[in-house]
Order: C-alpha cells, then structure tokens, then sequence
C-alpha cells in the first residue's frame, strides 16, 4: 500500500462510532463489552501519534479490525447465548 | 354390459349433483375502517420530550461516564473545556445519548455537540427520542 495521507480527526471518530456502533451488535455481553473497551482503548494508544505516515498505518489497521468485528459479530449471532448475562438485566432495588 | 353399468352410474351421479345444494353463506368480511379517532399514527413521528426530563437524563449519563467527576456536571458545562473530557470521550457521549434516546444520531450533527447544553437542546428538539 502507497503511503496513505494521515486519516483526518472526523474520519478518526466515525471509525471509532463504527466500532461502537457494531459492538451494540454483539448478543454476548461479554464480548459486547470487550469490543467496545478494546476499540477505546485502541484509540487511546494511537492518540498521540503524530507522524502522518504511522498514523496513517494505525487507520488502516483499524479499519482491518473493524471488518473482523463485522464478520465475528455475524458469527456470534448464530450462537447468541440463550440465556442473557446478569449485566443485562436491568436490576433495581425494587426487582430484588 | 359394463357400458351400460357406466352409463347408468353417470345418469344417477348427475342426478345426484343437481339436487345437491350446498349452502355458501356469504360471511361478511368486515374491513376495519381506520377512521376511527383512538386510532392515531403519531407512533411513527413521535412526540417531544420534556426538556427537564431530557436534561435530567442526559446529566445522569454525563456523570457515569468514566472520567468525569460528577461534581462539575451542570446543564451548560461543555465536554471538552468545563469536563475535561477529548475528542473521543465526547463520541462515547454521544453514543451513550443515542442508546439512552434510542436514536441514531447522524456525524454532521454529533460533531456539532460540545456541551450539555447542546446535547439537551437536540434531543429535546428531536421527535424521535424515547
């Protein structure tokens, strides 16, 4: 791949709303959960980044993981979990 | 011999057939008519939120936020000066906004809320919001 020019700061944060966005779409609370710290936390790291090439590079990489959260969150709807994780469950005092 | 059996089995089948009546009553389909005034489609466009009830919900998500300290959130504190927060906390804002509302909230607009105050003014402007 030619050297990419850096990703813009609102390419950035729709990337980043990409990945909320397809985490929401997870059945499993656990990987729910995971994928949308895992996508912060991926942006946190590259936040600093200001060689236009390496971040250009960090773009890229996103968006490869944000086609591997599209396809495993495919996967993991063909075998959602059948009963919901106590952190789903809105629980308040007046349920318990 | 057997054509005169078959003959005979048609001439009593036919005879069978015009005295058969079979009674089709004609039920009545009754097409419900949608004129009736309890039926309103305002479903689909949704009514405005209480702007007090909106602020009080989008505060009590601003304040469980991880970084924010719960102390400095006001209806008018903005994200990035008064909340300390960056660029990507106010896009995690934002989206906590769209689950709470059940809306979805397009770029153009979320890149336009910076405070409180305006997240509170487009939800209530918002027909859709929950």
């Amino acid at each position: 791949m030619s050297a990419a020019a850096a990703p813009s700061p609102a390419q950035a944060r729709a990337l980043l709303k990409a990945f909320m966005r397809e985490a929401r779409k997870f059945p499993n609370y656990n990987i729910r959960e995971y994928v949308k710290r895992r996508a912060k936390e991926g942006f946190k790291e590259c936040q600093s980044i200001s060689d236009p090439a390496a971040a250009a590079a960090a773009f890229a990489n996103g968006r490869a993981q944000l086609e591997v959260a599209k396809r495993q969150s495919v996967v993991y709807s063909l075998y959602a979990p059948r009963v919901k994780s106590i952190m789903d469950l809105k629980i308040t005092e007046t349920t318990l | 011999m057997q054509a005169a059996l078959r003959s005979s089995a048609i001439t009593v089948r036919n005879a069978f057939l015009q005295h058969l009546r079979l009674t089709v009553a004609a039920t009545s389909h009754r097409v419900p008519i949608l004129l009736d005034s309890r039926v309103s489609f305002s479903s689909d466009h949704g009514t405005y939120l209480d702007k007090s009830s909106v602020t009080d919900r989008i505060l009590e998500l601003v304040k469980k936020m991880e970084k924010v300290d719960p102390a400095k959130v006001t209806p008018q504190a903005s994200f990035q000066g008064d909340l300390g927060l960056d660029s990507l906390d106010t896009v995690e804002v934002v989206m906590a906004i769209e689950e709470e509302f059940a809306l979805e909230i397009p770029d153009a607009e979320a890149d336009k809320i910076s405070s409180c105050a305006e997240a509170i003014e487009y939800v209530a402007a918002h027909p859709r919001a929950k």
